[in-house]
């Protein structure tokens, strides 16, 4: 297990490295000069070449990249050279905003999608399962961002319930202004978990041990609950890590829906300023937070299930 | 000296007739307290278009720094709101021209500095303004203080302005505006010369409290301010990009203050929601079509002079904006020395002109491009040009661009057709110096070349008569225009909402003063 | 119709085609998808009005007789600009899909059939690929190559790639060391024979039932990439830019919201429902892994 978690970690590790290397090249070739849009017109060319050393832009590709990695592996993201403020401390002031975004979808997500499967599950084929089934392959179809336009207009604009923009100030006006993102991003999870649920309930009421239970005449409404449930949310758990990656981009959707700041507007913001060391930040950041959650994810699973740690 | 507006705009307030009744109903879902109600009575909710976070006025870049540090420094002179340009007196107790290359001023006992700096001196007007232009600052905004020469100290709180030449945009634009603010002497160098994202010292009648990037801004009342008292004891500064997203958020009332796209201009004409209120300023900015001249298939004058000829702007602004702008002449707007009456292309389309000079040209098969921004207000207006175009036979393709790569166009060699849209200060210096030989291949996409414009415009902001200096002026909106590389299409407009908790001070262009805004 | 990227004969075909009608879902997604593709391939006959034809004077309008869904900014019918749009969505999700198929099946063979470092070089970069958050990979190709039908094909293509590479290996290595293959081997069959002949008809369908319910996905992405500026060149018309427009007149015409959502929407649910029947007809085994 612990070779597994080593390997499983310096895979990790390997593919951020290719990952960031690959958005690095990627970045430097798309045309776009980061001094000339973030000074504006007007600077003087003395400042235009100081800031250009400065950034490195006047080096080698290759040159750039090392210096990157240089600095990265002191725990240096670099700084912005048009605030003067560090790269690190810019990305990790808006990360908390993307993260509680994230983890308010998860949650309200897997709250209602286990609750909905493990009840289609525990009354197959009835109308109950078939409603079930329809609503989740419906919030599944939903596109994130068209949730979060849809619900802007009706629960911010027309019934004023919710806040439309910003993240508040202070524990209640937080979780009050996450309402609607978390709503927008978080639906299409809802039909997904409750899709995975059902049928693993399914699976685990078939199997020995719940036979059993039955057998030995335990309450129907307890087997479901206490016994099937518990084994049957696992697969939820490993599933979460992978959808780190996808919440990450639809947080993008929100964020810029619902003004909301965060990491997914500061990658925006600083692709289309060409303001390399915030994107090469931000994207290291944006990488790592998924890197690190499906290895954790598959290192549950194999915890859970011995057999999946011989693949990889 | 005062600018004036030749058209003086119509403060447009709209009365809410059946807007009232929608508002009262939006705003009473099922017995919750609407958010809307959730402010605080002393807080002032305003949008800005971007981050601030520089709070050094020699970097910054443009009206949103500006907003704020306005508001916690101060100047000799500030602008006035209302719908004409002009200025009143802020730091200076006096201030006057003695000659045309020295200003007199003096200033006021009893204003001081955050953080223990200590009261405000001539030495730190001389300390400010000289640090514009030198060039270890590496100021961009070095260009709007001119031909300053030095600040001579007279006393303590007294000296003169000396300039190398006359300055025309001295008192409408060095003065009152980015290079106006008077920073602390003490605190900058103590800093090292430089400012960053934390202002040092502060002397206006707002502090800035706190600032969270990409969330707000937060300003509070100075409690050491001895000036007017501001009206509002915080205000909130909020950076959303998105005009539509600002609209929505003032609409559910969580703003009291936003600019507003032209496109809503309409409706807010029939009503603004939550009983607010729509203001109609017109604005300095300049939209333009330009042509590449050094482009190979843009060689042919004819070619060029049949799409002025072809473009209908009128149809244009209707599609684009709403009708809520007017057609411009040039680069110059209404209200500006130098603003034309009329341009040598009138904006209504002449089709058969435009075919005449096409067939002239010989051109056949014309195929070009036209490199846009992403926004709706271009797709919609390239959509439209598109349509024209094709009446005359030229074929066009719509290249969108995100920001970051449209903003590069500057040297990019196969650009044709580009929409552009340039930010403006009140001087018409402002708006040539991107269209000089200097800056082909820069700011100027046309790569448009002309010895007679470069030197009119060099001539022209040292000239002090004003009739002769907006001669000058439209004389080289002319050579731009005959060059057949520019299709002026308009100045835009600056509509602004606010709420009826507000009683807002603008400049004529719309753009907030914060610092002397009101309560309703 | 989607039926035509699974290669079978006609009689197996006809038994899936029944197994899916047999469902009432399945029905009602065979259904939308056929009327989708009809109107797709039937466009410019069956639009009411031309799509990209100007009328400024009648702009913005809400649903009439005249016009059912409204018109643009532009007074442009809304309802032609939703049939073209779905033509669009086709464009971009067929062959992005076909080709994310055909290249995540390549890939996805070879690493599992061949040499252990190359199955981990793939492997690495399957897993780079979908570590990039996909706005962020959209948006560097978008700034590097400029927004077209094309440059929306290719994201989209690159980025679903991993998905289809990744089930093709899993089945790969599940066959590799069946029965029937190591008699094969063992008979001096080539490795493309064995790839081509042998485990191909027994991977295809699998990805094949992926990819119809890959393609809600891919057109949701369009669609996404459109909103965000970054989609097809104007005035072509697509779902993802009547919703940009959509978005920015929201408060003038909800109708082009309406107009570029609900197609979305409908063609999301109708190819989710096709493709989940399909999987239960051609693979039943597979329910428990999605």
């Amino acid at each position: 297990m612990l070779s597994f978690a080593l390997r499983r970690f310096a895979l990790a590790a390997l593919i951020l490295l290719v990952a960031v290397t690959l958005m690095f090249l990627m970045i430097r070739a798309v045309p776009g000069d980061p001094v000339q849009i973030m000074l504006g017109p007007r600077a003087t060319p003395e400042l235009q070449a100081r800031l250009t050393a400065e950034l490195a832009l006047d080096q080698p590709i290759w040159r750039q990249l090392v210096i990157f990695y240089g600095n990265m592996l002191q725990g240096d993201l670099g700084t912005d050279v048009f605030s003067g403020r560090s790269v690190t401390q810019i990305v990790f002031q808006q990360l908390p905003f993307t993260l509680e975004l994230i983890f308010a979808s998860i949650i309200w997500s897997a709250a209602l999608g286990i609750l909905l499967g493990a009840y289609a599950a525990a009354h197959p084929n009835t109308v109950i399962d078939r409603t079930v089934a329809v609503l989740s392959v419906s919030f599944v179809a939903a596109p994130a961002f068209v949730v979060a336009l849809l619900s802007l207009l009706l629960f911010a604009v027309h019934l004023q319930w919710f806040p439309a923009i910003g993240v508040g100030d202070g524990f209640w006006d937080r979780l009050d202004h996450l309402v609607l993102p978390a709503f927008a991003i978080g639906l299409s999870w809802v039909g997904y978990i409750a899709r995975l649920v059902r049928a693993s309930m399914l699976e685990v009421l078939g199997e020995n041990h719940i036979r059993t239970a039955r057998a030995f005449g335990l309450a129907e409404r307890r087997i479901v609950m206490v016994y099937a449930l518990r084994i049957a949310i696992l697969p939820v758990v490993t599933v979460i890590g992978v959808g780190m990656g996808f919440l990450l981009s639809a947080a993008v959707f929100a964020e810029i829906v619902f003004a909301r700041p965060g990491l997914g507007k500061l990658v925006i913001d600083s692709i289309t300023t060409r303001n390399y060391p915030i994107v090469m930040g931000s994207v290291l950041i944006s990488t790592g937070l998924f890197v690190v959650s499906t290895a954790l994810a598959d290192l549950i699973n194999a915890w859970l299930d011995p057999r999946a740690r011989t693949s990889t | 000296m005062k600018i004036e507006w030749m058209k003086a705009p119509t403060g447009r307030r709209s009365f809410l007739k059946g807007a009232t009744a929608l508002g009262a109903a939006a705003a009473m879902p099922m017995g919750w307290a609407g958010h809307a109600f959730a402010q605080d009575a002393g807080t002032l909710r305003v949008r800005a278009y971007g981050d601030a976070p520089n709070m050094d006025p020699a970097h910054s870049v443009g009206v949103v720094e500006e907003e704020i540090h306005a508001s916690i420094y101060n100047k000799l002179i500030q602008y006035k709101p209302g719908s004409e340009w002009g200025w009143q007196l802020d730091a200076a107790a006096m201030i006057e021209q003695v000659d045309p290359t020295h200003v007199k001023f003096a200033l006021r006992d009893d204003i001081g500095f955050t953080n223990g700096h200590g009261a405000m001196t001539a030495e730190d007007v001389k300390f400010s303004f000289e640090r514009i232009v030198a060039d270890a600052t590496e100021s961009p905004n070095k260009p709007d203080m001119g031909p300053l020469s030095h600040v001579e100290v007279t006393g303590e709180r007294e000296g003169t302005i000396v300039l190398n030449e006359p300055f025309a945009p001295l008192w409408s634009i060095a003065l009152p505006y980015i290079t106006g603010n008077i920073v602390s002497k003490a605190a900058v160098e103590a800093a090292g010369g430089r400012i960053g994202s934390d202002p040092v010292a502060e002397s206006g009648p707002y502090l800035r409290a706190s600032w969270s990037p990409k969330e707000k801004t937060v300003l509070q009342r100075n409690p050491d301010w001895k000036g007017d008292a501001p009206a509002w004891d915080t205000i909130e500064i909020y950076p959303i990009d998105d005009e539509n997203t600002a609209e929505i958020a003032f609409e559910a009332g969580e703003l009291d203050l936003t600019r507003v796209s032209l496109g809503s201009v309409a409706r807010y004409r029939d009503g603004v929601p939550n009983g607010g209120t729509l203001v109609e300023n017109p604005s300095l900015f300049y939209v333009w079509l330009g042509m590449n001249l050094d482009h190979p298939k843009l060689q042919n004058k004819k070619l060029r002079q049949a799409i002025q000829h072809a473009i209908d702007v009128p149809t244009i602004l209707e599609a684009s904006y709403f009708g809520a702008a007017e057609p411009s002449t040039g680069i110059i707007a209404p209200g500006l020395a130098g603003n034309r009456a009329q341009g040598m292309v009138a904006p209504q389309a002449n089709i058969e002109k435009a075919m005449a000079l096409l067939a002239e040209s010989g051109e056949t098969n014309v195929t070009l491009s036209l490199d846009i921004l992403n926004k709706t207000t271009y797709t919609t207006m390239a959509q439209v040009i598109q349509a024209m175009l094709a009446q005359i036979g030229i074929t066009l393709e719509i290249n969108v661009l995100e920001s970051g790569a449209f903003w590069a166009s500057g040297d990019n060699e196969d650009l044709q057709l580009v929409l552009n849209r340039f930010s403006m200060a009140p001087d018409p210096s402002y708006a040539t110096a991107w269209f000089t030989t200097e800056q082909a291949g820069i700011w100027n996409w046309e790569r448009f070349r002309n010895e007679e414009f470069d030197q009119l415009h060099a001539a022209a902001s040292a000239e002090t008569d004003t009739a002769k200096r907006a001669e000058m002026y439209q004389r080289a909106q002319d050579l731009m225009e005959e060059s057949g590389a520019y299709r002026f299409i308009t100045h835009e407009a600056t509509p602004v909402v606010h709420s009826s908790r507000v009683v807002p001070a603008l400049r004529p262009d719309g753009l907030s003063l914060l610092r002397y805004f009101g309560k309703a | 119709m989607t039926d035509a990227t699974i290669e079978k004969p006609r009689s197996e075909l006809g038994i899936i085609l029944t197994g899916v009608a047999r469902n009432p879902l399945g029905l009602m997604g065979l259904i939308i998808v056929g009327a989708i593709v009809f109107s797709a391939i039937f466009a410019a006959w069956i639009v009411p009005y031309d799509p990209i034809a100007m009328n400024i004077q009648d702009r913005m309008q809400g649903p009439s007789a005249s016009h059912w869904l409204g018109t643009d900014q532009l007074g442009r019918d809304t309802l032609s600009r939703v049939i073209m749009g779905g033509q669009v969505a086709l464009k971009v999700a067929l062959p992005a899909v076909f080709g994310a198929m055909v290249i995540g099946l390549t890939l996805g063979m070879i690493a599992g059939y061949g040499p252990k470092w190359l199955d981990n070089m793939l492997m690495l970069l399957f897993d780079t690929i979908r570590s990039f958050p996909t706005v962020m990979f959209a948006l560097a190709v978008v700034a590097l190559v400029g927004p077209s039908l094309q440059t929306v094909v290719f994201v989209v293509m690159a980025t679903s790639i991993p998905t289809y590479g990744r089930v093709a290996r899993t089945q790969t290595l599940t066959l590799r060391n069946s029965e029937f293959i190591l008699a094969e081997r063992s008979m001096g069959a080539s490795m493309a024979r064995i790839l081509g002949v042998h485990m191909l008809p027994n991977i295809i369908g699998v990805l094949a039932v992926l990819a119809a319910m890959d393609i809600p996905t891919v057109i949701a992405l369009e669609a996404g990439l459109s909103f965000l500026g970054l989609g097809v060149k104007p005035p072509t018309p697509s779902w993802g830019a009547l919703l940009k427009d959509g978005y920015a007149l929201i408060r003038q015409t909800p109708w082009l919201v309406v107009g570029g959502g609900l197609p979305i929407i409908i063609a999301t649910l109708g190819f989710t429902f096709l493709g989940e029947s399909l999987r239960d007809v051609v693979d039943p085994k597979l329910r428990k892994n999605r």
